[in-house]
C-alpha cells in the first residue's frame, strides 16, 4: 500500500485515483472474498432458471417436509418444493428490491442533496423534509404504504427506497457543502462557469466516492429489509419465492422442518455479510486517510 | 443555552406539525371513498352521508385538517374500524409491552456494545479484538428476525430452557417477565449492541491517543483508572448519539421482534391493523410512532448538548 494518503477528492483526473482505489481493492482479500460472494449471488439469481435442479413451485407431497440430502440440499417443505431452487429464485426478489430501492433513492436523494448543499437558500426547506421523512421510522413507513398501496414488491422498493433518501441528502449534501469552499471550484466560478456545469462537471463527479460508500450500506440494508417486509407479509406475496416469506412460512414448521429456518436465512446473511466485507473494502480503497483507523 | 433549546424545540414543532400532514394527507390517499374505508360494509346511501357529516368530512380540506390536529391533541384518536374501541386505548394497552421490551434491549445492548468496545480498543491485536469485531459484524450482518427464529430453535424448541412466546409485565412477575422478554430483548438489542461496539470502539481508540490521556498517565493514573475515567467517558457521548440515531431502527426492530415471540405490543398491533384494514388504527399508529420519535429524538439532543457543552455553545460541532 502506498504510503502517501491520496485524497478522494483532489482535482487531480479522477480516473486516476480510481484506478489507484481499484488496486488498493485488489489486494484485499476479506473485500475480494466478498465481491466473490456477491457476483455469485447475483448470477444464481440471474440464472435460476437454467441452475436451479427444481422449478421454485414445483409440489411433491411424496417428498414433503424432507430434511436435506443429495436430492434436495436444502431440504423440501410441507408441499414438496425444493428448497435450494427456491432459495436461488428468491434472491432474485433480494436483488431486484435491493438494486431499485437505491437506485430510488439515489435518484431523488442526490438532486436534493446537491441543492440544498450548494444554494443555501433551500436548504431549510430540504432540511425540515429530510427531517420529516426521517420521523417515520421505516417500517411505520412501510406500514402506512401497505396500507394505502396494498404489499407488494413494488410497495417494498419505495417504502426502502423513501426510507433511505435522507441519509443520501445528507450525504450528497455534506460532500456538496465541503466540495464548493474547493480552490478549484472557484477557479471555476472565476472562469465564468455556470451553477448547472459547477455542480454536473465539478460537483457530482467528486460526491460519488461517497456515494459509493454510503450505496455499499444501503444495498445490504434494502436487502434486509425486503426480507423483513416480506416477512411480515408487507413486501412481496405469495406465489413469488422470497427469502422472508419462506422464513415466515418456516416459523409454523419449527418442530417438523427445522432446515426450512435455516437454510433462507442463511442465504440473507452470507449475501448481506459479503456486501458488508466489499463495502469496507471499498470505503478502505476510495479513502485511505479513514482505513488507518 | 436557551437559544439552542428554543430552536431545537421549533425545529421539532415544524417537524411534528409537517408529520400530521403526511399522516393526514396518507389518509385521503387511499384507494376508495373515505366514509366506507372508516366503517367497512355499510353500505346505505343516507347512512353513509350521515357519518360523512359527523366525521365532517363534508367541509373543505383545511377544516378537515385543524378538527382533525385539534383531536389529536387533546387525546381523541378515533376508534378502531374492528373492535369499535377508542384508538388512545388500544395503543395505550399495547405501549407498556413495546416500552419494557425496549428499554431491557437497550440497557443489554448498551451492556455488551460498551463492554466489547472497550475490549476491543484496549487489547488491540488480540484474539479479544479479533472476537469482538467478528460479533460485531456478525450482528450487523444477521438480520434480528433470522437471528429471533434460530435463538426460539434453539433455546425453546432444541433445548427447551425459555419461553417461545408471551409476555409477562415485570410489575407483575419480574421472574417471568425476564425469562419471557431475555430472548426478545437480546435479539432486539443485537444490532444495536454492534453499532455501539463499532462506535465505541473508534472512539476510544481515538481517546486512548489524545493528549489529556496522555497526561493522565503521566500523572501516574493507573491504566484502569485513565481506560475507565478519562477515554470511556469522552467515549459515552458518541454512544449517546448512536443510541438515539438507532431508536428508529429499534422501533422498526421491535416490530418484527413482537411478530416473532407473539408479544401483545406496539408493532404487533401495528401489523395486525394492517392486515384487518383497520385504518384509523393505523392512523394512530402512524402519528403516535412518528411523535414518540421526534420527542425521544430532541430529548436526546438536549441529553446530548448536557454531556458536550461544545454542542450548545456553536451547535456545530458535528
Amino acid at each position: 500500500m502506498t504510503t502517501v494518503a491520496e485524497p478522494v477528492t483532489t482535482a487531480t483526473p479522477l480516473g486516476g485515483s480510481r484506478r489507484r482505489a481499484l488496486r488498493r481493492l485488489r489486494r484485499n482479500p476479506l473485500a475480494m472474498t466478498g465481491l466473490v460472494v456477491v457476483v455469485v449471488a447475483v448470477l444464481a439469481a440471474l440464472l435460476a432458471d437454467l441452475i436451479a435442479p427444481f422449478s421454485a413451485d414445483r409440489t411433491d407431497f411424496g417428498a414433503a417436509l424432507q430434511p436435506p440430502s443429495g436430492e434436495h440440499w436444502f431440504g423440501t417443505d410441507e408441499l414438496g418444493r425444493d428448497q435450494f431452487s427456491r432459495v436461488l429464485f428468491a434472491l432474485r426478489a433480494s436483488v431486484t428490491v435491493g438494486l431499485a430501492a437505491v437506485g430510488l433513492s439515489m435518484a431523488v436523494g442526490v438532486p436534493l442533496g446537491l441543492l440544498a448543499g450548494f444554494y443555501r437558500v433551500l436548504d431549510p426547506f430540504v432540511s425540515r423534509l429530510t427531517d420529516t421523512m426521517l420521523a417515520f421510522p421505516f417500517l411505520i413507513l412501510a406500514v402506512g404504504l401497505a396500507a394505502i398501496r396494498g404489499p407488494s414488491l413494488v410497495t417494498a422498493v419505495i417504502a426502502i427506497g423513501v426510507a433511505e433518501i435522507p441519509l443520501v441528502v445528507r450525504v450528497t449534501r455534506s460532500e456538496t457543502l465541503r466540495l464548493r469552499e474547493m480552490d478549484y471550484v472557484a477557479a471555476a466560478v472565476a472562469s465564468g462557469a455556470g451553477d448547472g456545469v459547477l455542480l454536473r462537471r465539478h460537483i457530482l463527479p467528486n460526491a460519488v466516492n461517497a456515494l459509493i460508500v454510503q450505496a455499499t450500506v444501503t444495498i445490504p440494508a434494502a436487502i434486509i429489509g425486503e426480507a423483513v417486509l416480506s416477512f411480515l407479509g408487507l413486501g412481496v406475496r405469495p406465489p413469488t419465492p422470497s427469502l422472508g416469506i419462506m422464513l415466515a412460512s418456516a416459523q409454523q414448521l419449527f418442530r417438523d422442518g427445522p432446515w426450512l429456518v435455516v437454510f433462507p436465512g442463511l442465504a440473507i446473511v452470507l449475501l448481506t455479510l459479503a456486501l458488508n466485507l466489499l463495502g469496507d473494502g471499498l470505503r478502505d480503497a476510495l479513502d485511505p486517510r479513514e482505513s488507518r483507523r | 443555552m436557551r437559544r439552542y433549546l428554543l430552536r431545537r424545540l421549533l425545529e421539532s414543532v415544524v417537524t411534528l406539525v409537517l408529520v400530521t400532514m403526511v399522516v393526514f394527507a396518507g389518509v385521503r390517499a387511499l384507494p376508495g371513498d373515505q366514509v366506507r374505508a372508516l366503517v367497512g360494509e355499510e353500505s346505505d346511501p343516507a347512512v353513509l352521508e350521515q357519518l360523512r357529516h359527523e366525521y365532517g368530512l363534508d367541509q373543505p380540506i383545511p377544516v378537515q385538517y385543524v378538527r382533525y390536529v385539534g383531536k389529536a391533541l387533546s387525546g381523541d384518536l378515533g376508534t378502531s374500524a374492528r373492535t369499535g374501541l377508542p384508538v388512545a386505548d388500544t395503543i395505550g394497552h399495547a405501549l407498556p409491552v413495546t416500552l419494557q421490551l425496549s428499554v431491557f434491549s437497550i440497557v443489554i445492548a448498551v451492556l455488551i456494545g460498551i463492554s466489547a468496545g472497550v475490549v476491543a480498543a484496549v487489547r488491540r491485536r488480540t484474539a479479544a479484538e479479533w472476537a469482538a469485531n467478528t460479533v460485531a459484524l456478525l450482528g450487523l450482518s444477521v438480520p434480528n428476525f433470522w437471528f429471533g427464529l434460530m435463538a426460539v430453535l434453539v433455546f425453546a424448541i432444541a433445548f427447551p430452557v425459555l419461553p417461545a412466546s408471551g409476555f409477562v409485565s415485570v410489575f407483575d412477575n419480574p421472574v417471568e417477565s425476564f425469562r419471557h422478554l431475555l430472548m426478545p430483548a437480546v435479539v432486539l438489542g443485537s444490532g444495536l449492541a454492534a453499532v455501539i461496539m463499532r462506535q465505541c470502539r473508534s472512539a476510544m481508540l481515538e481517546a486512548l491517543g489524545a493528549d489529556y490521556v496522555r497526561t493522565a498517565r503521566a500523572k501516574g493514573l493507573g491504566g484502569a483508572q485513565v481506560v475507565l475515567g478519562h477515554a470511556l467517558r469522552n467515549s459515552l457521548i458518541v454512544v449517546t448519539t448512536i443510541v438515539g440515531l438507532q431508536l428508529g431502527v429499534l422501533i422498526s426492530g421491535a416490530v418484527v421482534t413482537e411478530q416473532i415471540f407473539v408479544l401483545p405490543g406496539f408493532g404487533k398491533l401495528t401489523i395486525d391493523a394492517v392486515f384487518t384494514r383497520d385504518y384509523p388504527l393505523i392512523q394512530g399508529v402512524v402519528l403516535v410512532t412518528a411523535t414518540a420519535y421526534i420527542g425521544l429524538n430532541l430529548l436526546v439532543d438536549l441529553l446530548y448538548s448536557v454531556i458536550d457543552p461544545r454542542v450548545r455553545v456553536g451547535g456545530a460541532v458535528a
